[in-house]
Order: C-alpha cells, then sequence, then structure tokens
C-alpha cells in the first residue's frame, strides 16, 4: 500500500532523509520512530504529498506521488486519511461540523453526511460531544474528533504524526489503541511517534530510523534504547 | 444536484469570511466605493458632455451648391443614400432669391443664387468625411461647412473618450490593487484553515473560489453605496439647481442629457464586481499555495 523506493530529500544541501526504501502492506500498522531530527516527520510529508522527494519514488495505492499534478494532490489526501500533533482543528467548527466539512465540500447530501459523520463519532465514542467546540474538549478528546475526521471518508490508508505529542501517557495509550482497532477493519496505518511506552505496550512492526535512514525494521518490535532495538 | 450542493457550500464559505473579516469589510467597502462614485460621476460627466458635442454636430449644417442644369430634389436623393446623412433640405434658389429681395431690397437684377442643399449628420466626426465625398457629385459645384468648428467638437469628443478611459483604468486599478490587499490579510487571517482544508484533500476550486466571491461580493455592495450616493447628488444638487441655473444662463443649452442613472449603476455594479473578483483571484492565486 505505500511504497518507497531509494527515496532521498534534502533541504539546501542538508540530507533530511538518505536512500529510503520502505513497504508497509495493505491493514498493516506500523510505527515510525526515531528521535527528533531523524526524518520521521520529512517521510510522513512525502507520503501526503506536502513535500515530493529530492531523488527516488513515493508510492501510495500503486500511484507514483512524484508524477501527481496539482490538481491530483486532494484527491490523493481523499484517500489518505491523516492526523497531526496539534489535531488542526477549525476551531470555530464544532467536532460534528469539523468531521463533517470534508464531505459536504465533495457536495454530499446533508443525511449521507449525518449518517457518516456519527459512524465516525462513534467509532472514536465521542456522538455525545459532536456540538462541542474544539476548545471546549479535553486534547485527547480533540485528538478523537481528528481521527473521526480522518476516518470519515473510508480512507485505505491512515498517517498520524506524532498523533500522542500533546497527551498525556494514558490517553496516548487509548488514542493508538483506537487507532489499532481502526486497522482491524483493513487499514493501513502508520504512526510516528516517540513515544517508548506506547510502542513498546503494543508491540507491532517497528519501523526506527537515525539520520534520515531507515536503521531497523522489525515486525514485533520494542523502541530503540540506548542504541540497541530491544526485541 | 451534487455541484449545486458544492456551489451552496462555496457561497456559505464565502459569507464565512465576510462574517470572520470583520471591520475590513467596511474599510474595502468604503475605499471601493469611493472610487466607484468618482468612476461614475467621471462616466455621467464624460457621456454628458459627449452627448453635449454631439448634439452641436448634429446641428452643423453642410451646405451644397448645386450646378444650374440640375434636378434639386434628384441630387438630394443621392445624397440621402450616404449613411452619414440624417438630413437632406433643399433651399429652392428662387424661394432663397424672393426673401433676399424682401429682407434686403436689392437691386433687380437676375437670380446669381444656386439652388442649395442643407445636409446635417448623424455624428460630427462625419462631416469631415462627407464633405469631399459631396464634393464628388456630379451636381455639385461647391460644399461649405464649419470646417474648424467639426474638427475642434471631435477633439473634444476624443479628449473625453480618452480622459473616460483613464481615469476608469487608474480607478480599477487602485481598487484592484485595494481588494486585493484586503483579501490577502483574510488569507492571512485564515491560513491555518487553508492549510487544514488543503491536508483534508479539499480542492483548490473549493479554497479559492470563496475569496473571488468575497471580492465580488465587496464590488457589488460598494456599487450599491456609489449609486446611493450619485442618485443623491443627482436628485438633490444637479436637477434643482446647476441643470436649472444652466439653463437660465444658456438658454440654447439643450436639456435632457447623460447617461441614464440605471445605466451608471449598472456600469459600476459590472465593474466593481469585476475588478473585486479580479482582486479575489488575484490575492488568491499568489498567496495561498496549496
Amino acid at each position: 500500500m505505500i511504497r518507497l523506493q531509494n527515496v532521498s530529500k534534502s533541504y539546501a544541501g542538508r540530507l533530511a532523509l538518505k536512500d529510503v526504501n520502505l513497504h508497509v502492506a495493505l491493514g498493516e500498522f506500523a510505527f515510525l520512530v526515531g528521535p527528533s531530527g531523524a526524518g520521521k516527520s520529512t517521510l510522513m510529508r512525502l507520503l501526503y504529498r506536502e513535500e515530493v522527494p529530492t531523488s527516488g519514488n513515493v508510492f501510495i495505492g500503486g500511484v507514483n506521488l512524484n508524477k501527481l499534478s496539482s490538481p491530483q494532490i486532494p484527491l490523493l489526501r481523499r484517500r489518505l486519511g491523516i492526523i497531526f500533533q496539534d489535531y488542526k482543528l477549525l476551531t470555530r467548527q464544532t467536532a460534528y461540523d469539523n468531521v463533517a466539512y470534508i464531505l459536504r465540500a465533495h457536495g454530499i447530501d446533508e443525511k449521507e453526511v449525518r449518517k457518516r459523520v456519527n459512524s465516525a463519532l462513534n467509532v472514536v465514542n465521542l456522538e455525545d460531544k459532536q456540538d462541542a467546540f474544539p476548545d471546549e474538549l479535553s486534547g485527547g478528546e480533540q485528538q478523537r474528533v481528528g481521527i473521526a475526521r480522518a476516518i470519515v471518508n473510508g480512507p485505505p490508508v491512515l498517517l498520524a504524526d506524532e498523533p500522542t505529542g500533546n497527551l498525556d501517557p494514558a490517553t496516548s495509550l487509548e488514542i493508538v489503541q483506537l487507532l489499532a482497532r481502526i486497522s482491524q477493519r483493513g487499514t493501513t496505518v502508520l504512526i510516528s511517534t516517540h513515544d517508548h511506552t506506547i510502542v513498546n505496550t503494543m508491540r507491532r512492526r517497528v519501523i526506527s530510523m537515525r539520520a534520515g535512514e531507515v536503521a531497523t525494521d522489525i515486525d514485533s518490535g520494542f523502541y530503540e534504547v540506548q542504541g540497541q532495538i530491544q526485541v | 444536484m451534487r455541484h449545486l450542493r458544492v456551489f451552496w457550500r462555496i457561497c456559505v464559505e464565502t459569507m464565512l469570511g465576510i462574517k470572520h473579516s470583520g471591520w475590513s469589510n467596511w474599510l474595502v467597502v468604503s475605499i471601493l466605493a469611493i472610487a466607484l462614485t468618482i468612476f461614475g460621476s467621471v462616466l455621467q460627466l464624460t457621456m454628458t458632455l459627449k452627448d453635449v458635442v454631439n448634439y452641436f454636430g448634429s446641428q452643423m449644417v453642410i451646405s451644397a451648391f448645386l450646378k444650374d442644369n440640375f434636378e434639386p430634389g434628384k441630387v438630394a436623393q443621392e445624397i440621402s443614400q450616404f449613411v452619414e446623412v440624417r438630413l437632406v433640405e433643399v433651399i429652392d434658389k428662387n424661394k432663397s432669391w424672393g426673401e433676399m429681395q424682401k429682407t434686403m431690397k436689392v437691386a433687380s437684377i437676375p437670380n446669381p443664387l444656386p439652388n442649395t442643399l442643407h445636409i446635417r449628420v448623424a455624428k460630427p466626426e462625419q462631416v469631415e468625411k462627407l464633405a469631399p465625398k459631396l464634393q464628388l457629385l456630379s451636381g455639385v459645384e461647391a460644399v461649405r461647412y464649419p470646417m474648424m468648428v467639426a474638427r475642434r467638437l471631435n477633439e473634444v469628443r476624443h479628449f473625453f473618450e480618452i480622459a473616460g478611459v483613464a481615469v476608469t483604468a487608474v480607478l480599477a486599478f487602485a481598487t484592484l490593487i485595494v481588494i486585493g490587499n484586503t483579501i490577502h490579510l483574510v488569507i492571512q487571517a485564515r491560513h491555518k484553515e487553508i492549510e487544514i482544508l488543503s491536508l483534508m484533500g479539499v480542492g483548490h476550486f473549493y479554497i479559492k473560489c470563496p475569496f473571488v466571491l468575497q471580492g465580488a461580493f465587496y464590488g457589488a455592495v460598494s456599487a450599491l453605496f456609489a449609486a446611493v450616493v450619485i442618485i443623491g447628488v443627482e436628485l438633490y444638487v444637479i436637477k434643482p439647481y446647476v441643470s436649472n441655473e444652466l439653463v437660465s444662463f444658456a438658454s440654447m443649452m439643450p436639456t435632457g442629457f447623460g447617461y441614464n442613472l440605471v445605466e451608471t449603476f449598472l456600469v459600476m455594479l459590472a465593474l466593481g464586481m469585476a475588478v473585486g473578483a479580479g482582486g479575489g483571484a488575484w490575492a488568491s492565486g499568489r498567496y495561498i499555495k496549496i
């Protein structure tokens, strides 16, 4: 579902990613870990075409993202669910409207919008907070609205860039377990994080990055500790 | 149906954008309304003066003196075939001579006057084009017309046309910059929202279109304000004071001229909306990087 072929990315001569090769299969759940500056966010931005690689190819669902024209980028993003560390919610809209926004923008009729939004809010267990504005919700609840928005279109791929970065450990675990449940429905989930506890608790595939390279890629791994991977 | 729903959502986004713009709405509408008021006034003045010039031009007469052996009615018919000609009047030489004898006590000599045709044209600029053509007709001995007056009227009319276009272009450009900058401020204020929409896969058209419509909305509202000012000035200042004073001052001055106020408003509305939408399109194209 996600494939990177010899991908490198540099900014003004500084190499952020170096010859990265990676494959994440359909329905797979994987962590992308590494310290700050390891290249996790750059890799994520390549996947939702916020950036283009300096060299190499990025594929999602067989589509080479390098070859997408500007008007095709929104079409790609509709097939992705993207979850952010800072939630990126529309502050002047309720939880319901945040989730419904993308569907309305695509001209889907209100009856269908209601059905899909209620279903997404049900998955994240937020039906009772649908009329609340983002600033009336806790961090965990805001992130769950972000997840509901990401899944409301039924995307085959979910990309979560440090989704627990602003959350306490208990809420973080709750959020990642929610993403794991969504993955069980056949959605490919890739989470970038540097949260050791979550990675070690979940024991799923761990792709570890260091200095722009994939250092290790282990199926049921732990977070790297002092230069080593616990297996 | 789906496209209609998308259009409706774009309209909703436009109204939300206007609502969120707050006081800056009034700022841009005020500036644009002032620009459109100046434009509308210049348009009114230009068109009125152009009408007056045309009126005087159409009053100008080309005199064609005919050869003795030609029938004036036939020559008049031939001349009336020219597209420029509005009216041809035959001045019979015997009638003219009789009147001259009555008023001027001239001696009893044979009638020396030729048959004459008085030709009026539709537009003043046609005088100089038509006169040489008349001269070529076999029945015409000589042609006379007030050449300098015709030329000066053409120059004045031409000046008003150029001045009107120049003032409109300058005001339109200034307004475009004002609207563009206002929309730029709106885009800056909503940049986070725009980034979110882009990352969610909302299309470029859907994101940018509300800013174009917002600009067009500013244009429409400003045209309305400008029209109120112009109509107010027309009804309460120009008509009761200026027009009456002018007519009593110069009784030969024609009345009832000027661009229709509805036409002026429609031109202002179209220009305001076009400039507004243009400013919105320019700003959204330049400042929204998706």
